[in-house]
Formats: structure tokens, sequence, C-alpha cells
């Protein structure tokens, strides 16, 4: 579903991103570890076309990235740390007007039902997003998502400064993602989660997977040994 | 839904809960109001003191009693300029130009009674017209609309969020270029609209040509320099990093094209093309009627050679015995003459202001508002062109009615027959009274060919930018 191949980014002189080799098939979890300026921003950035690559390339779904972008984002749903909506709006019609622009058409009730369903409380439906918490935002992200069917989900850090429950609540909203099929990457600091959620881990250092593997084969602790090995060498 | 439609109708949403924004349109609303309302009330004024005065003046001619057509002709008459019904609208040069003149035999006086000179300095500034308004004004507030319109989304991340939805930055541009608009015709359609109504309600004798088609090319230029600005502030927007930077860079352009720019060129215009002074003007045509315009020809002369060529071709020893008063034809000789030396005059004159105009419309091209405000004027016949029009034509019927009075004291009364000689009402009815009507929408528009290049190629110049920059621009910052 998301693969790269040789996939590099270099501002200069400087190397953001450096021969990235990535699989990630359908119904696969993906969790990015590293950190601040590892590359795992620049590789979603990547995906999304916000950056063209220096050499290699990008495919979803088969489809270069950066040869055709706007049929790769027909698929994709983007969630990034922190989730700016239209505050002026709300989370309905912040709702209804992303599914519209993907050209998914749906009634008021059944994007209220699907909020619901991602969580926001029944109350908040109709109030503007200025009144929203972060993860409120990310729970209209994540009904995004749903609305429009997206066959792969970038997140980049989505869970950063959610409370526990909020996250967890989050965690659980991918986990049913995951059962429909839908191919996550998620960049992420937090390895509890990464360990919880993801079902393949990486770990970038200046620009390389320096390590990947499936998350069943290590317990929390060997993930942590490993990751602060990378980070402190 | 076409995603820019989408677009639109968010961003209308938004600016409609956006209390900035109402509070703007709300006070260009009652500024609109309020020009409309002084327009009415002045231009009614005007036109009810014009019209008072203009049969005042009909009967003090009809009523002057039994006079001979010499004594008519240097009692005159006062021609009062009608106010176009679009001046409600577009004071244009109304205010610095004369109302009234006075005319009589042998003189081309002045246009008397500036309004401006009655005004206080503010009101001098610029009095406040609806297009004045819609010129300046109207383009603070798209201005304040648009200036955030990419920035903000740049800085709450929302742009990279909908970029990421398959939306291209080309429909985010033009759907909010579809979204100001739409909020701007709703302020400028039903004003349109109601100076529509308000001029064939208030229309007096019919002062101005194709009325209904110049509102229409009004409503469409405005609307036109409208969606310039709308272009210019998205474009600006999308090409700057922060709001403040956008905002900044869009107030200097405002600040150019409305106030630096056309007051420089004035300037220069003035100093490129001087006017000789009043007094300077006047001594030079008194001179040349005194001297002749080859300076060697004075009018003893010219009046010897007269009364030598009719001799001769009369066969006669002396001017009593011509068939006719040669004292008529003399006089009617010596207007002619004088005509000529005006003409020359007044010729130097206007090709001057010609020429300061012709700077102008050359600059519009660099600066839409000049271009509009000229177009406006123009529309609404109230500029430079109009009121020269007015002047070559009150000068026709001076010279007509001056010339009915020498010829019937030619052919009528008898050599030396002054004081004798008389003429009553039916001379005096049949000099008619003054129509004036403006020169067509046609011959305006073919004077302001430049103004309108200039409209049509900023619009086509932002398109092709806008597009282009949307379609070259990445999102790694935004």
């Amino acid at each position: 579903m998301l693969k790269t191949n040789g996939l590099t980014k270099k501002y200069g002189a400087f190397t953001a991103l450096n021969a990235l080799d990535l699989e990630i098939k359908e119904g696969d979890i993906f969790c990015l570890l590293g950190a601040n300026g590892a590359g795992k921003s620049t590789t979603i950035n990547l995906f999304l076309n916000f950056i063209e690559p220096t050499s290699g390339s990008a495919t979803i779904n088969g489809i270069d990235v950066t040869k055709h972008p706007l049929e790769t984002k027909q698929i994709l749903s983007y969630i990034p740390e922190n989730l700016m909506l239209y505050p002026n709006l709300t989370g309905l019609e912040n709702l209804d007007f992303f599914c519209g622009l993907g050209g998914k058409n749906y009634a008021k009730a059944e994007l209220g039902v699907l909020l619901e369903q991602s969580g926001l409380q029944i109350d908040f439906i109709n109030k503007r997003v200025q009144n929203y918490s972060k993860g409120m935002r990310q729970k209209v992200g994540i009904a995004l998502a749903r609305a429009r069917e997206a066959k792969v989900l970038l997140l980049d850090e989505p869970t950063s400064g959610l409370d526990p429950k909020a996250s967890n609540e989050f965690s659980e909203l991918l986990l049913e993602m995951k059962a429909k099929g839908v191919a996550t990457l998620m960049a992420t600091h937090d390895l509890f989660r990464a360990k919880d959620t993801g079902t393949h881990i990486g770990i970038m250092k200046e620009g390389v997977l320096v390590e990947k593997f499936e998350s069943k084969d290590v317990n929390f602790q060997d993930l942590e040994k490993l990751y602060l090995k990378h980070m402190h060498n | 839904m076409k995603t820019y439609i989408l677009i639109a109708k968010k961003e209308i949403k938004i600016a409609l809960r956006e209390k900035l924004v109402l509070a703007l349109s709300s006070i260009i609303l009652v500024l609109l109001g309020i020009s409309l309302f002084t327009g009415v009330i002045s231009y009614q004024q005007q036109q009810k003191a014009i019209t008072k005065a203009q049969d005042e003046k009909r009967k003090e001619w009809l009523e002057q009693g039994d006079k001979h057509p010499h004594i008519a002709a240097h009692f005159g008459t006062f021609i009062f300029k009608p106010k176009t019904v679009l001046s409600l609208f577009d004071f244009g040069l109304d205010t610095y130009t004369g109302t009234s003149v006075y005319l009589e035999a042998h003189y081309q006086h002045q246009f008397m009674f500036r309004p401006a000179q009655d005004h206080n300095s503010m009101i001098r500034f610029g009095e406040l017209s609806s297009a004045l308004v819609l010129q300046i004004l109207m383009p603070l507030l798209i201005i304040f609309l648009a200036y955030a319109s990419f920035t903000k989304e740049k800085e709450r991340g929302t742009l990279r969020l909908l970029n990421s939805q398959g939306v291209t930055l080309t429909s985010i541009a033009w759907g909010k270029v579809m979204a100001y608009f739409i909020i701007l015709l709703t302020i400028l359609t039903p004003f349109i609209l109601g100076i529509l109504l308000l001029s064939y309600w208030l229309k007096t004798p019919d002062t101005i040509t194709d009325l209904g088609m110049r509102i229409g090319l009004l409503g469409t230029t405005y609307m036109a320099y409208i969606f310039l600005f709308v272009v210019l502030s998205v474009l600006v927007s999308l090409k700057s990093s922060v709001s403040r930077n956008a905002l900044l860079t869009l107030l200097t352009c405002w600040i150019l094209f409305t106030i630096i720019i056309p007051k420089t060129m004035a300037n220069f215009g003035e100093s490129l093309y001087p006017l000789p002074s009043m007094k300077i003007y006047k001594e030079g045509i008194l001179k040349d009627k005194e001297n002749g315009l080859d300076g060697k020809t004075p009018k003893a002369v010219r009046m010897a050679k007269l009364e030598k060529e009719l001799l001769k071709k009369y066969k006669v020893d002396s001017v009593q015995q011509l068939p006719f008063n040669f004292e008529g034809v003399s006089m009617q000789a010596g207007e002619e003459y004088g005509d000529k030396v005006y003409d020359v005059h007044w010729g130097r004159l206007l090709n001057i202001f010609n020429k300061q105009n012709k700077l102008g419309s050359y600059v519009s091209l660099f600066n839409p508002y000049m271009a509009l405000r000229n177009i406006s004027m123009g529309l609404s016949a109230t500029d430079l062109s109009a009121s020269v029009d007015f002047q070559k034509k009150v000068e026709n019927y001076r010279r007509i009615f001056i010339k009915k009075m020498n010829n019937d004291m030619a052919q009528n009364s008898n050599y030396g027959e002054f004081y004798e000689y008389s003429v009553g009402l039916d001379m005096w009815k049949s000099v008619e009274d003054f129509k004036y009507k403006t020169p067509s929408i046609y011959s305006t528009l073919k004077k302001y060919v430049l103004e309108f290049v200039s409209l049509f190629s900023w619009i086509i110049l932002l398109i092709l930018l806008l597009n282009y920059i949307t379609r070259k621009t990445k999102l790694n910052n935004g």
C-alpha cells in the first residue's frame, strides 16, 4: 500500500532523509520512532507531496506521489500533531466541508454519528471548534478519515500532548481502522503507544532508518533499550 | 460540487461570523448611504437653484424692453451649467469648474462660482462622494477582508490539511476570490441598482445621454476594479509568510495607488506642461485682439481694410452709401476676429490640458485606481472633457446670439443711428434658450481607451499570476 524506494531528501548539504526503503501493507500500523529532526515528518511530508524528493520514489497503492499527487491524496487521510480546523465553524461543519472536498457527501445526521463514533461528545458536535481541546480536534480528524473511507492514514505525532485517556481512545480508533484494512504510517515519540498499537516499528536517526522490526518481536523494555541505544550513539 | 465552490461557501460562512468583516462592511454601507444621500440632496438643491436662476435670467432677457441690439448684446445673459444626474454618484471636476458664465459681446468670460471656493479646507481635500467610497475605501475593505486569506491558513495549519485532501492551491485561491467577490457584490449590486433607480427618478431635462448604458458600464467597471483588488489581495496573501507582511504590502500598494502616484503625477504633469496664469492668458487675448495675431495688424488697420474692401465691392465712396449699416458689419467682423484670437489661445490651453490628461492616462496603465477614477468621471460626465464640451457649446451659443444682434443692426438700422434704433420682444424671443446635452457615451469611451486597457490588462495579468504561482508553490512551509 505504502512503499518507498531509496527515498532521499536533501536541503543543500544537509540530508533530511537518506535512501529510505519501506513497505507498509494493508492493515499494518508502522510506527516511526526517533528524535526531532530524525526524518519522520520529512517522510510523511514526502508522501503528502508537500515536498519533492531529491531522489528515489514514494508510492501509495502503486501510484507515484510526486507524479500523481491528487490521485494519491484521494485515498489517504492526514492527521498532524496538532490538527487545526476552522475555529469559526462547528465540528460538524468542518467535517462536512472536508468530506465535500474529498467528494464524499453525507447527511448532517450521518456526520453527527461519525463524530460520535470517533469519540466526540454529542454536546460539542454543533459547537464551534474554537471551544475544542486538542483531543477533540484529533477526533474530528479520525472522523474525517473514516468518512473519507481512507485506505491510508498518515499520522504525524497525533497523540503528542493528549492526556492518557484521550491517547488511549485514539489508539482504539486506530485499531478499528486497522481492522478495516487501513495502512497507517505514524510518526511518534511515544514508545508505549508504538508498542501497544503498531504492527511494525522503525527507529530513525539522522535521516536513516536504523532499525525495523515487528512489534510482536520485542517487549516494551527491549524496545526502550534499543531506542535509547540509538539515541545515545 | 466543484471544490472552489465548496471553499467559497466556507469562506463566506466564516467571513459572516467574523465581527471585523461585518463591522467594516457596515461602515462601507453606511458611508455609501451617506454619500448617496448627500449626493442626491446636493444634486436636487443645485439643480433647483440652476433651474430657478436660468428661468429668472430668461425672464430678464425677454423683459428687458425695447433697446438697440448692441446694447442687448452687452446686457447679455447668464448660462448655468446643468448638473448631470450621475454627478450625484461621482462629483468629478464639478466642484472645481465654474457653474455659470456671463455671455456678452466682445468678451469670453470665465466660468464663475466654483463650489470648491465656498468649501472649507477639509472638503476641498475631497468631498465624500459614492465614487470616492468605492474607489478608495472599498479597496481598504477588500484588503482587510482578504489579506490573511492564505497567511491565516498557513499560520493555523489548515492549508496543509486542505492540501492533503487533494485540493490544489489553484482551487483554494479561486474559491477565496469567488467568496470575497460575492460578498463585495452583495454590497455593490444593490447600490448600483439604487443609483439606476434614483437616476431615472431624479432625471431632469435630458442633460446626460445614454443614461442606462452609462450606469451599466459604471457598474461593470467598478466590479472589474473590485475583482482586481480581490485577486491582488489573495495573491499577496499567498506569497506572504505571515499576515502582518501581507497587510503591510497591501496597504503600501493602496497608498501608492490612491495617494502617492496620483498626487505625484498631477504635480509632474503640471511641471512638465505648465498652464499660464489667468492674468497672462487674458492679457495674451487682449494683446492679440489689439495688435492682431501677427502683431502687425492692429484693430484700426483691420477696420480700415474692411471698409476699403466693402466700398470697393459696392462701388460707393462712403460707408453711409452702403446698403447696410457698416457699424453692424464692422462689429461682427471685430467679433469674429476676437473669436479667432480666443480660439487660438483657448486651443493652446486645451492642448496643455490634453497633454496633462494624456500623461495621466499613460500612468493609469500602471495604476488601476487612476484608470477607474478617469473612467468613472467620464461616464458620469463630470470630467474635464465634459466641462470643455459644455464651454465650447456655450461659446458657440454666444457667437450665434451676438451675430444675430449684429446682423439685425447691420440690416435694419442706419449708419450713426444708435439710440434711435431699437428692437423688442420679437427679437429677444428669437434668441432661443440655451439647451445642453452631454456628448454621447461613444465619444466618452473613445477618450478612455487607455484606462480600459489598463483595467483589462491588470485583471488578465493578475489572473495569470495567481494561476502560475498557485501551480508553482509547494507547501513545505505551510
